[in-house]
């Protein structure tokens, strides 16, 4: 059985379709990219399979559970368990440190673990800037430890929305080297980008125009 | 555990290192406290500090003979005793008695100076209040009619028999007369019957009539609501043997008019103060949580329950009201300290209660006007919370 | 450009904008009417501390020194007279304004029917008076003794056509002693005359008057033989509070003061002024304070005053925080905006600009908002404390606008400044 499967998934605002009659299927392990042009229906996809938001028509099965059938509060509980979650504006706790931010996503998840938060930070890199505030941070780093929280608690995927999309050349690669790094150690890992270069390195990647699939690309060249 | 002090760790993270902000909120809060803690304190005390002030209208009870006799002294000091010496401002017997100033009929009163100045704030004395023996205090009045000024000699004389009731007969019969010099030590200013006589000292009088341990009646100048003086007026003239307590209904009962007014206003006052200094805290409350909607956001992506996320946004907002509230009944009672010595010249109690009421109120406060835009953060997608703005 | 960025932040940013005007209305009504009823405390309390009846009596000239000559005490029968028709002179003085009332006295000692005496006063109870200048009043009695709780009866009224013209008010004590009951009639005489009074009320005065007789003036004039004339007269007046200058008028003499001294005098309401002022009025009078009432109104005027200001103050203090502090709270919450604007290329001036002029926009709506949210406030207190409304006094207006563009700006300028010294891309950042 697929890890997650979008069946007729459509997502109406009043008159605008920003999804319009989606099917997809992720297998378990996989590495998608989803890539397409600003208002393609990208952001309402990653929201929809992260829990966040709940399509108008159509069915998602996560993990053998129809979810958009569910209620907000199971959501909540379904994106804790199941979903890591990066995003383009980092979005880390300002005030907390690098490894007190991995640490907030345990909080939530089951347990606290400062041993286990500093290994995560190490994986990433970071094991030296722990006790820093993201504002002490670079941008890069931020991510890595944007990163770090998604991975903390084993998710069944990775969703990144436009990781690399506030990086450098350099931080690209490196946030792009890890992704590799969670790919071979089974993560299933679904990437959004307008990125080509970040779309290249994915299994697979969906083009959306309009809120439809218009193409899909195999990437040949993949190396395990 | 481990739970709980990650908690912390979040919390005190939030408030040691979001500084600004949060001395933004604490001063809000603590600000509120104060208000709180001061106006309820003053509200508090003002009856007691006003009713000391309003002891200088005078006596506001009187001891009179129940059977139309004389005082002795010692029934005076039973009744007196019973009035607790804390409330009790002053007290004053009198004696009067009809003396000849060359010949012509006077009125002498006996008294204690001490106790008159208490209980008569209100007396203006040209000169010097009489120090001791063979010292007078005269009225107004009777100075000018005899055209007497500080500093002069003055010669009372009491029929020991009884004072004659015509010209006639005081030329005509024999005289049993007992007379005595005194030093005008001062003139007393009443604008009041008492400017028609004569003050000189409870010694004095008896060594002019040798009669003693006698008394027409005494002022007292009490500090106590008018229900109080009722009880203790009743009290008395049960108790005492000879002794008929009167409340001095004019003093009384304005008193409890104006005083209860003056009380009605503060309250009023602190009333709406304190409302409208509540809503101000929780405005700026408000704007200081409303500014952290993209981490609600975030922490709920994260897979926060809101129930977790409200606990931890109250977890913040009690430590602040606590701290906030603390603050605020020390700086609120330093206020009304203040405003105490400066209005009425005397220290207050510090109110223990109002510390915990304080803190509550501000911990009530406080965690209402977080839960408000917390709730509302809670209640919107995530996904729009982390992309607004 | 610059205004349709300000009109986007005032419509778009509706919810916060209204929050802080709100805030600010809040703080300005508080201000408003705290300041209100400081200015007024004095003339209500004033008002209140009436009750303790009359702070100036007036006597004739030569009454003082014959009523101890012949020591009329016992009967209170005075010989030297004041004139009843110059009575309403009182209210022409230069201070007549702050005359709430007075009233004659006419005392006579009256033998009753068991052979006791007892002590007679004529007085008004509430007589209507006309003067030459127009003005009608009422005066009387009534206002003077607060404190009498009429037992059973009522008060005697001049005004009212089913008072008796022989009614009379009797002394609890003295009615107790003679067995009389509202409704009797009593017969009194005097070497003048007799006459039967109709007891029309029984009061409890807690005093020496609950010996004495209460009527109206002209049955009092007519057993002591003095029509036209009276004993004595009460005033209650409104008095500022002794200062330096009216104890030295009091203790020296108005003759002492220099001139210009002399001007400030008269011109305050100073209970020796009006005693004065009222000698001047009225041929052969002295008019001396009541020490009893006037110097201790003056202390509770002036404590309550004092508490007043100090709690004004406070809530001044705590207005301006809470406003200051929302204001610097706002406009750090627009942190991103700033360093956008700051990116975009807008000079640090034109920032601040754009951001205090919302801010100062806001502030008048709420201001205004909250002078007159205060003014019902301060009413609310007026009515409810002394059932009569407070003045609202002109000078509060620029007071609070000042008050309430200090604290805006105090609140806004050192946030900006701050956020101004940040770098665009730490701001956009989220720091």
């Amino acid at each position: 059985m697929s890890l997650l499967e979008l069946k007729n998934v459509s997502k109406i605002y009043g008159p605008l379709k920003a999804l319009d009659n989606v099917s997809l299927t992720v297998e378990n392990g996989e590495w998608l990219a989803i890539m397409g042009p600003s208002g393609s229906g990208k952001s309402t996809m990653m929201n929809i399979i992260g829990c966040m938001d709940k399509p108008s028509l159509g069915e998602v099965i996560l993990d053998g559970v129809d979810i958009s059938k569910e209620s907000s509060k199971k959501l909540t509980e379904i994106r804790r368990d199941k979903i890591g979650l990066i995003f383009q504006q980092f979005h880390l706790v300002n005030y907390l440190t690098a490894v007190e931010n991995v640490m907030v996503s345990q909080y939530y998840h089951s347990m606290p673990d400062e041993k286990e938060a500093l290994e995560a930070l190490e994986r990433v890199g970071l094991k030296d800037r722990a006790k820093h505030l993201p504002s002490q941070l670079s941008g890069g780093e931020q991510q890595r430890v944007c990163i770090a929280r998604a991975l903390i608690n084993h998710p069944e995927i990775v969703l990144a929305d436009e990781p690399t999309g506030n990086l450098d050349e350099a931080n690209e690669n490196i946030v792009i080297d890890l992704f590799r790094q969670l790919h071979r150690e089974g993560t299933t890992l679904i990437v959004v980008t307008h990125d080509p270069e970040v779309a290249e390195v994915a299994q697979r990647t969906v083009v959306l125009e309009h809120g439809r699939p218009v193409k899909e690309i195999i990437n040949e060249s993949f190396e395990e | 555990m481990k739970k709980k002090k990650m908690f912390l760790r979040m919390i005190t993270a939030s408030l040691l290192r979001r500084r600004s902000r949060m001395l933004v909120a604490l001063l809000a809060i603590a600000v509120g406290a104060t208000i709180l803690s001061g106006l309820v304190t003053i509200y508090d005390d003002v009856p007691r500090q006003m009713g000391e002030q309003f002891r200088s209208y005078g006596a506001n009870m009187i001891f009179m003979p129940s059977n139309g006799g004389e005082l002795s002294g010692d029934s005076l000091q039973q009744a007196k005793n019973r009035i607790a010496e804390k409330q009790l401002v002053g007290y004053a017997p009198y004696r009067y008695e009809n003396i000849t100033v060359n010949e012509r009929p006077m009125m002498a009163a006996a008294t204690d100076f001490d106790g008159a100045a208490k209980t008569s704030p209100y007396w203006r004395v040209d000169g010097a209040w009489p120090s001791g023996v063979g010292e007078a205090l005269v009225g107004k009045e009777t100075a000018q009619t005899l055209a007497l000024n500080v500093g002069d000699e003055v010669t009372l004389t009491y029929d020991l028999d009884k004072t004659p009731a015509t010209a006639d007969e005081a030329a005509n019969t024999e005289r049993n007369q007992n007379s005595a010099a005194f030093h005008v030590a001062g003139i007393l200013d009443t604008g009041g019957n008492e400017e028609k006589y004569f003050f000189i000292s409870i010694e004095d009088m008896e060594a002019l009539t040798g009669k003693a341990d006698c008394f027409d009646m005494a002022e007292l100048s009490v500090t106590a609501s008018q229900n109080e003086l009722k009880t203790y007026a009743d009290d008395i003239s049960q108790h005492t043997d000879g002794v008929s307590a009167r409340l001095v209904k004019r003093v009384t009962q304005s008193e409890n008019t104006v005083l209860s007014k003056l009380q009605a206003l503060v309250l009023l006052v602190t009333v709406i103060v304190l409302l409208l200094t509540m809503i101000c805290v929780a405005t700026t409350m408000m704007a200081v949580v409303t500014e952290r909607r993209k981490e609600v956001g975030l922490r709920k992506a994260l897979g926060a329950s809101n129930k977790s996320i409200i606990v931890e946004f109250m977890g913040e907002g009690l430590l602040l009201g606590g701290i906030g509230g603390l603050l605020g009944s020390v700086f609120g009672f330093i206020f009304a300290q203040a405003v105490s010595m400066n209005v009425f010249n005397s220290s207050i109690q510090f109110r223990w209660l109002l510390i915990p009421v304080t803190v509550v109120v501000s911990v009530l406060v406080t965690g209402l006007s977080c839960l408000l835009p917390v709730r509302s953060a809670t209640d919107v997608d995530p996904a729009l919370v982390l992309k607004g703005e | 450009m610059f205004f349709r960025m300000i009109k986007g932040a005032l419509f778009r940013q509706k919810s916060k904008m209204i929050m802080i005007a709100v805030t600010i209305a809040l703080g300005s009504s508080l201000a408003t009417a705290m300041l209100n009823i400081m200015l007024d405390v004095g003339d209500k309390v004033n008002q209140e501390l009436k009750a303790y009846g009359a702070n100036i009596t007036v006597v004739p000239k030569e009454n003082s020194v014959l009523d101890s000559l012949y020591d009329l005490d016992d009967g209170g029968e005075s010989v030297a007279h004041l004139k009843e028709e110059d009575l309403g002179k009182i209210k022409t003085i230069f201070w007549g304004f702050n005359i709430l009332d007075f009233t004659p006295f006419v005392n006579t000692v009256v033998t009753l029917g068991d052979g006791s005496t007892a002590k007679l006063t004529g007085t008004w109870f509430n007589h209507h008076l006309a003067l030459n200048t127009g003005e009608e009043l009422d005066a009387g009695i009534h206002s003077l003794r607060s404190w009498w709780e009429i037992k059973n009866g009522q008060w005697l009224d001049e005004q009212k056509e089913s008072i008796p013209a022989n009614g009379a008010l009797i002394g609890s004590a003295l009615a107790a002693r003679l067995g009389v009951e509202t409704g009797d009639t009593l017969e009194v005489n005097t070497a003048k005359g007799s006459q039967a009074l109709q007891i029309a009320g029984v009061y409890d005065a807690g005093g020496d008057e609950d010996e004495q007789l209460f009527t109206l003036l002209p049955v009092a004039q007519m057993l002591a033989d003095c029509q036209g004339l009276i004993d004595s007269i009460e005033v209650s007046a409104l008095t500022t509070p002794d200062n330096e200058l009216a104890r030295k008028a009091a203790t020296k003499g108005p003759g002492a003061l220099s001139p210009a001294d002399y001007e400030t005098w008269y011109c305050t309401a100073y209970v020796s002024s009006i005693c004065y002022q009222i000698q001047e009025a009225i041929p052969d009078s002295v008019a001396s304070a009541v020490r009893q009432v006037a110097e201790s109104e003056g202390t509770i005027l002036d404590k309550t005053r004092l508490l007043m200001i100090l709690i004004t103050i406070l809530s001044l203090f705590g207005s301006a925080l809470g406003i200051s502090n929302l204001v610097t709270a706002s406009v750090m919450e627009r942190s991103n905006e700033i360093g956008l604007l700051k990116a975009i290329g807008a000079r640090d001036s034109r920032i601040s600009g754009i951001v205090l002029t919302e801010i100062m926009l806001t502030a008048i709506v709420g201001g205004v908002a909250g002078y007159f949210m205060g003014y019902g406030f301060a009413q609310i207190i007026g009515h409810t404390v002394f059932a009569s409304a407070i003045e609202m006094k002109p000078m509060v207006i620029p007071l609070v606008a000042v008050l309430i563009i200090i604290v805006t700006l105090a609140g806004s300028i050192p946030a900006i400044r701050m956020l101004l010294r940040l770098r665009p891309a730490e701001v956009l950042h989220g720091r």
